[in-house]
């Protein structure tokens, strides 16, 4: 889970490696500050996996690549 | 994980937020008591341990250890266990910070801030090696 400046810096960090998933890291911000926010809530519990899909489903990342366990 | 655990966690965080460090298990209560929660709550995802002795690995999204991530948020620096976790630290502080790590690639530096939830350079891209589904069968690979 990394950070790079272009695709093509991904390309050639991958090497012969199957690629995975690329994402602007606009929507990684969304998307850290969705599934982070309540870490430290006195209150906290697991998130349930179906809350989980629901965060990945609203920033728009669906498909088989994301499907939770 | 029960209310107990949940309680062991809540402690273990704070510690970690309030000190910039992880808590020996005796600076929690009985280092045996505190040893078999923290082993419960790895099971249950909700913290990382190290296999070979048990100390804390993960806070997930903070990392116990050095890594690539490095953050500034709240007066004190910290390091995120990846890309996603160290944006998570601005989200779970609930504050503004500013991130530094270097292309995986080619080495150069990559630093900007996260200011009201908004990362100060968009031309940056994340990349996620693995799928979704695996991400617990070796958490510090993914």
């Amino acid at each position: 889970m990394n950070l790079f400046r272009s695709e093509e810096h991904i390309a050639r960090w991958l090497g012969t490696r199957e690629p995975g998933a690329t994402i602007t890291v606009a929507r990684l911000t969304e998307l850290a500050c969705a599934w982070w926010d309540d870490r430290l809530a006195p209150d906290w519990v697991p998130h349930t996996r179906e809350q989980n899909t629901a965060i990945l489903e609203r920033v728009g990342l669906v498909g088989e690549f994301w499907e939770l366990a | 994980m029960d209310d107990a655990d949940l309680e062991l966690r809540r402690r273990t965080y704070a510690f970690f937020v309030d000190y910039g460090r992880a808590p020996a298990p005796a600076e929690l209560g009985d280092s045996e008591d505190v040893i078999a929660g923290w082993r419960r709550l790895r099971d249950a995802h909700a913290l990382v341990l190290n296999p070979a002795t048990d100390e804390l690995r993960m806070l997930n999204p903070f990392s116990v250890v050095p890594t690539a991530y490095r953050v500034e948020a709240k007066g004190r620096w910290w390091y995120g266990n990846c890309a996603w976790d160290a944006i998570g630290i601005c989200a779970a502080l609930h504050t503004d910070g500013r991130i530094e790590t270097s292309c995986p690639d080619c080495g150069e530096p990559i630093a900007f801030d996260i200011r009201a939830g908004r990362p100060s350079d968009e031309s940056l891209l994340f990349h996620v090696l693995v799928p979704t589904r695996q991400w617990w069968d070796d958490i510090v690979f993914t």
